[in-house]
């Protein structure tokens, strides 16, 4: 009995004894990253929320008034227009990167063999750096001026320089040409993982190879295909220098209003509403992709 | 039979174009590099002077010692932030533990000009700090410490715990034990987490853009002022060592990883 006794009082001592040190960890370890996300994250946001319904006086300050005109002037034509062309480009450009990025993906995971790591390596490193520079690069390729159509003009295919600068088209290349190592990585994971004798099954079975394609491949990598179209979509709606270096004033996106109210016109409850909408917009359409997409493309994402 | 050789050659040509297509603006920089033209965007012949020009340029060496520390600063304390965090989530169970993990992924949703639009008016109508360093860096951190969280998660699931749990047997403490065992082991963890912050605070234009104020300038910002003016070549000569380096970084990281593969 007296053994039972200590056994009991041993095993109440650690289990308290546990219950303090769990109590002291959770906020060593939590702690910095909570004050973190709530001061520079949350709180943000939701100053930028409140701003929203707020009036922005003559010369910029904030007027402490309730309103509803610049959440209005989001959904109205002209807002409304620019958000439209965004998710319109988005979904262009994530298409684009879909069947871009596929073969590409593929290839590399079939056939990549030994120097699969350079193949990787090289669609992730000239993402790494100088984005700025890169997409100026493409301006100085496509531009009125620049080497496709002297190239062109000198090869007298062409009489006038295609005016490629400043349409959607250079605006959707610019995006593709960003985002594609973002639908690579996550297809080319999904094909690593495809198990080859399937395939051989789909083949001894009878299948073509289109068909194998469309009834075997295809719905296996769907994990893949969703988290890259997460991770492109996701991106492109927000994106701002690509439209603002190449689009120019013709081909706006939501991210060049968000930021030409907060930082030229100085604006702030009608930024923070463009804000607050794109934000909205983007956390709508994640939640159903994740939703539609399930586990699987969560996993390939985290 | 034939089909079956076509198709993998099919996909070579298709992988190549979009290789070309990933690499042509990238060519384009270190050619211009040293074309003679003065815009940089055409050739009219071989030459070094923009690189001669770029070691003059104080503004460019003014706003490169600035992107650095800024880098520096945001890979430490985000890298030692994640790994923190990294480890709460990994080894504690506590109410709202999911809806942490989510929010961890805010910044990452989140677009820049939505980020440094919402940090901009935080520092400047609420809190008061003063547009510079500081708000640069906090943004930095904000949108860096995720990267670190998710990658050295990533490490934990796979590495294996019988070292810690031998190490406290063995009397050490938990503190000790992280010095000692745990953090080392999760150390290849945390330097492809710097190495991955490095580079994206380095090269962060929007959100920096939106913080920095008058007077802060960053390299990106040094250059996307420049490129307002209309292209200069000494930009090209930027790129074309930013390229260089990276690819230096790489193969050197190869070569560490190949070494710490034969112990």
């Amino acid at each position: 009995m007296g053994s039972s006794t200590a056994a009991i009082l041993l095993q109440g001592n650690t289990a308290k004894k546990k219950k303090k040190i769990f109590s002291l960890e959770v906020p060593f370890y939590m702690g910095p990253i909570t004050f973190l996300l709530s001061v520079f994250v949350f709180a943000p946001l939701l100053i930028i929320l409140f701003y929203s319904f707020l009036k922005s006086g003559q010369y910029g300050e904030i007027v402490y008034e309730f309103t509803l005109e610049n959440i209005s002037a989001v959904l109205g034509a002209g807002y409304g227009g620019v958000f439209l062309t965004s998710l319109y480009l988005a979904f262009q450009t994530n298409i684009i990167c879909i069947l871009v990025g596929y073969p590409l993906a593929y290839y590399i995971a079939r056939y990549g063999g030994k120097r699969k790591v350079l193949l990787i390596s090289m669609i992730v490193v000239p993402s790494w750096v100088a984005y700025l520079i890169r997409l100026y690069a493409l301006k100085t390729i496509l531009g009125n001026k620049g080497i496709i159509n002297s190239f062109l003009l000198n090869l007298g295919v062409i009489s006038d320089p295609l005016e490629i600068l400043y349409t959607p088209f250079i605006v959707m290349v610019g995006l593709v040409y960003t985002w594609l190592p973002f639908m690579v990585l996550p297809l080319h994971a999904s094909l690593e993982g495809l198990e080859s004798s399937l395939l051989e099954a789909a083949t001894d079975l009878g299948a073509n190879p289109v068909r194998r394609f469309f009834r075997v491949i295809l719905p296996l990598t769907r994990g893949g295909l969703i988290a890259g179209s997460i991770l492109v979509f996701i991106p492109t709606l927000g994106d701002w220098l690509v439209p603002a270096l190449l689009g120019g004033s013709k081909v706006m996106m939501v991210g060049n209003l968000v930021a030409h109210q907060f930082t030229v016109a100085g604006n702030i409850p009608a930024g923070s509403s463009l804000a607050i909408m794109l934000a909205a917009t983007l956390l709508l359409i994640l939640y159903l992709a994740i939703k539609w997409g399930g586990k699987e493309a969560m996993e390939r994402l985290v | 039979m034939k089909r079956k050789k076509l198709a993998p050659k099919i996909l070579a040509g298709l992988s190549f174009l979009a290789y070309f297509f990933l690499w042509a603006p990238v060519l384009v920089i270190i050619v211009f590099s040293f074309s003679a033209n003065r815009y940089g965007v055409a050739w009219d012949g071989f030459t070094m002077k923009w690189y001669g020009a770029l070691f003059q340029n104080e503004a460019v060496k003014e706003a490169l010692i600035r992107s650095l520390i800024i880098a520096s600063v945001t890979v430490v304390v985000s890298t030692l932030l994640g790994t923190i965090t990294a480890y709460g989530l990994y080894k504690l169970h506590f109410r709202g533990k999911r809806f942490l993990r989510t929010s961890i992924l805010l910044p990452i949703i989140m677009p820049g000009v939505v980020t440094g639009g919402a940090l901009l008016v935080f520092f400047t109508r609420l809190i008061h700090i003063p547009l510079g360093y500081t708000s640069i860096i906090i943004a930095h951190i904000v949108f860096s410490t995720p990267l670190a969280v998710f990658v050295v998660l990533g490490r934990m699931q796979r590495i294996d715990w019988a070292w810690e749990e031998a190490a406290m047997d063995l009397g050490a403490n938990r503190f000790r034990t992280f010095l000692r065992v745990t953090g080392p082991l999760l150390m290849p963890a945390i330097m492809a987490s710097a190495v991955l912050i490095f580079p994206w605070s380095f090269d962060d234009f929007v959100i920096t853009y939106f913080v920095a104020g008058i007077g802060t300038t960053t390299l990106p910002i040094y250059i996307f002022s420049q490129m307002r003016f209309g292209a200069t070549p000494v930009i090209n000569t930027i790129g074309a060592i930013f390229v260089a380096v990276t690819i230096m970084a790489l193969f050197l990281q190869r070569a560490i990883e190949k070494k710490n593969k034969a112990f």
